[in-house]
């Protein structure tokens, strides 16, 4: 089966009055791993959700794993770690497995083996028996994770995977996600930590008060995102700071930067910098990370 | 029936977990012993296994004297107490955080985003509560039916119709339970408001009952005869006392089938007239009367069909609101 694991044409979700999302479309292709990023309350977790039937979206077309969104039979070959993963504290960390196993229909032989196999994946063997009551937030985290994973889906929904866990489980969990997709499989994740999800994400879209401002693989986000920065000894004179202003460069104090792919767009600017008698500090090619873009996206869609 | 065993083996978990399990399981086993351990021997009857014994010569073993007790203990506490109210309150009780903690967010969207839909869902979580009273039924009346035939030498098999009856009315206010369980999401206002209905429905049936004595027998409140104006007006008044009374489940009259269906050794069943002359010395007053007069009028098909339907309503309203919600 091909074509994309995820496909929304058009999602919208209305809490009553309040547009949590507002008419959303995206793609996730398959094998990949996907980051959902955006700000608290964005509606990241509303979006998966959406998916996975767990609210009931106002509009929704599209398909998952080649089927219409909201087909039942296809929820078998997801999985999903919640948000705030809170399972009944009554249970063993294996219970809460097997009961994740059991409603996705795995035989119970099946479970019994890929259990045990989880467990040692996220490393909870040695508490697999006991209370969920008994454990951190990290080793309930595992435990959510093990819990995603026992039908073996070919799509993972994860909504902040990391939350509450330590930065060596964090390296473990980014260890994971790739191996599953190198397994394969199609892993979706919902964050607000950048940093982690360029780490690890192909593709990313932004989310930001209910709309997608930004899309794209992490690499060309990144790439897009180059630019050139000119230090001088002091600020920039007013009478040259609007000249380059409005060739369209940014310029505060005493730094002028600007976007490009390549050196070429710079040398003018020297130049003019130079015959104006400014003295140049420091030249120097900068790449934004995925928090710049972010914040820029946001913010500008915020200003807008 | 794998995600169906799945979802019971959850609901028993959780019922495990909770202190209030044990400790009715403890009465429920408590009551039965009790009631076990009541023995007759040459002299007069002995209590807790012979730990008391009372000297009365005509309740010794094998008496005439001693079956009635037995079986007036049986039909004047165990059925009239045990099963009708107590009983029912703590099942009620010792389910009711089923569907609440089911529906705590994070617990839920492991289930929700399962390929099992949520009617189903909702469905085994219902059958479920009912398999666990209805075990928990058996094994009460497994204990009175030996109890019976240890103390008074008869088999009788009939005490078992106190599982369905029990179940029955268990189901009509756990409908009730479950969908204000859905609603709240608070296990304890569930449970207030059900038993706030429990309440209504005996009100409903009282209500009906006084108001048709009143209109066709010319019998008022407190037992004197009415005259033709005051009778014509119960009359006019009377499809609205029956209105509540049709609506609302009858707990009240399906139990009461009890004293039909339970036969005694004699063939006589429990509201039979040896019980009567037990009774007349006042015991029973004319509550008691009414409702017999009431199963006189309303036949069982009746009582527990109506009520049945009201239970489905309940039940499609709660599917409705579980299937919608958003978690
Ligand atoms: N059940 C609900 N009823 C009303 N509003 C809701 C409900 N659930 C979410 N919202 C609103 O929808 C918006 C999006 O919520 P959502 O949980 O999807 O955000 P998020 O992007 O996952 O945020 P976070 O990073 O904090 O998890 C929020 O403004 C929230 O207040
Ligand atoms: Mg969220």
């Amino acid at each position: 089966m091909d074509g994309p694991a995820v496909e929304i044409e058009y999602l919208r979700k209305r809490y009553g009055g309040f547009e949590a999302l507002a008419g959303v479309s995206l793609t996730v292709p398959r094998g990949t791993v996907f980051g959902l990023l955006g700000p608290n309350g964005a509606g990241k977790s509303t979006m998966v959700k959406s998916l996975l039937t767990i609210i009931r979206p106002t509009e929704c077309r599209g398909r998952m794993l080649g089927k219409p969104i909201g087909d039942r039979a296809t929820l078998g070959k997801v999985g999903y770690l919640p948000e705030h993963a809170r399972f009944p504290e009554h249970l063993t960390g294996r219970q809460v497995i097997g009961f994740s196993a059991g409603l996705a229909g795995v035989g119970v032989e099946e479970t019994r083996r890929r259990t045990q196999a989880l467990l040692a994946r996220v490393g909870m063997k040695e508490w697999a028996d006991r209370k969920l009551s008994t454990y951190s937030k990290g080793m309930r985290q595992r435990i959510g994770i093990a819990q995603a994973l026992v039908n073996e889906p070919e799509i993972v929904f994860l909504d902040e995977p990391t939350d509450g866990v330590d930065p060596e489980g964090r390296i473990e969990i980014r260890k994971m996600i790739e191996s599953l997709r190198e397994e394969g499989r199609t892993v979706f994740v919902n964050s607000h930590l950048l940093g982690e999800v360029e780490q690890v994400a192909d593709e990313v879209a932004i989310l930001s008060k209910g709309r997608v401002i930004e899309s794209g693989k992490v690499a060309m986000l990144t790439r897009l995102a180059k630019r050139f920065e000119i230090r001088t000894v002091g600020p920039v004179p007013p009478a040259l700071r609007q000249v380059l202003e409005r060739g369209g460069m940014r310029v505060a104090g005493d730094c002028i930067s600007l976007d490009a792919e390549d050196a070429a767009p710079v040398q003018p600017v020297i130049d003019q910098l130079r015959s104006s008698g400014v003295a140049i500090r420091e030249l120097r090619e900068a790449k934004d990370s995925l928090e710049d873009i972010f914040l820029r996206a946001v913010q500008g869609k915020e200003a807008a | 029936m794998r995600a169906f065993v799945t979802v019971i083996v959850d609901s028993i978990r959780l019922l495990r977990a909770r202190a209030l399990f044990w400790v009715s399981l403890f009465i429920s086993a408590f009551v039965a012993l009790i009631y076990l351990s009541i023995g007759f021997d040459d002299r007069g009857m002995s209590l807790l296994f012979g730990a008391f014994h009372f000297d009365m010569p005509f309740m010794t073993k094998g008496s005439e004297g001693a079956e009635l007790l037995y079986l007036g203990i049986f039909r004047n506490f165990i059925v009239a107490w045990w099963l009708t109210w107590i009983a029912v309150v703590i099942a009620l009780v010792s389910c009711a955080p089923i569907l609440p903690e089911f529906m705590t967010e994070g617990a839920a969207g492991v289930a929700l985003s399962k390929p099992v839909s949520r009617p189903l869902l909702f469905a085994y979580k219902y059958i479920g509560a009912l398999l666990f009273i209805g075990l928990q039924a058996i094994l009460f009346a497994v204990i009175v039916f030996i109890a019976i035939r240890w103390r008074v030498g008869t088999w009788n098999p009939t005490v078992f119709w106190s599982v369905p009856v029990v179940l029955l009315v268990f189901s009509y206010l756990f409908s009730v339970l479950v969908l204000l369980g859905i609603r709240t999401r608070s296990v304890m206002a569930s449970v207030m408001l059900t038993l706030i209905l429990w309440l209504m429905c005996f009100i409903a049936q009282v209500g009906e009952s006084v108001c048709h004595s009143a209109a066709n027998h010319g019998i008022g409140i407190t037992g004197g005869e009415l005259s033709e104006e005051e009778r014509a007006s119960w009359k006019a008044a009377y499809p609205w006392a029956r209105l509540p009374y049709v609506v609302l489940p009858k707990p009240g009259e399906t139990t009461s089938l009890l004293d039909r269906w339970i036969v005694l050794g004699d063939g006589d069943n429990l509201g039979n007239s040896t019980f009567e002359a037990m009774n007349r010395n006042g015991r029973f007053d004319n509550l008691d009367e009414g409702v017999k007069d009431d199963l006189a009028r309303h036949s069982p098909a009746w009582v527990i069909g109506s009520s049945l339907a009201f239970e489905a309503v309940i039940l499609g309203l709660a599917c409705l609101a579980f299937s919608r919600r958003d978690f």
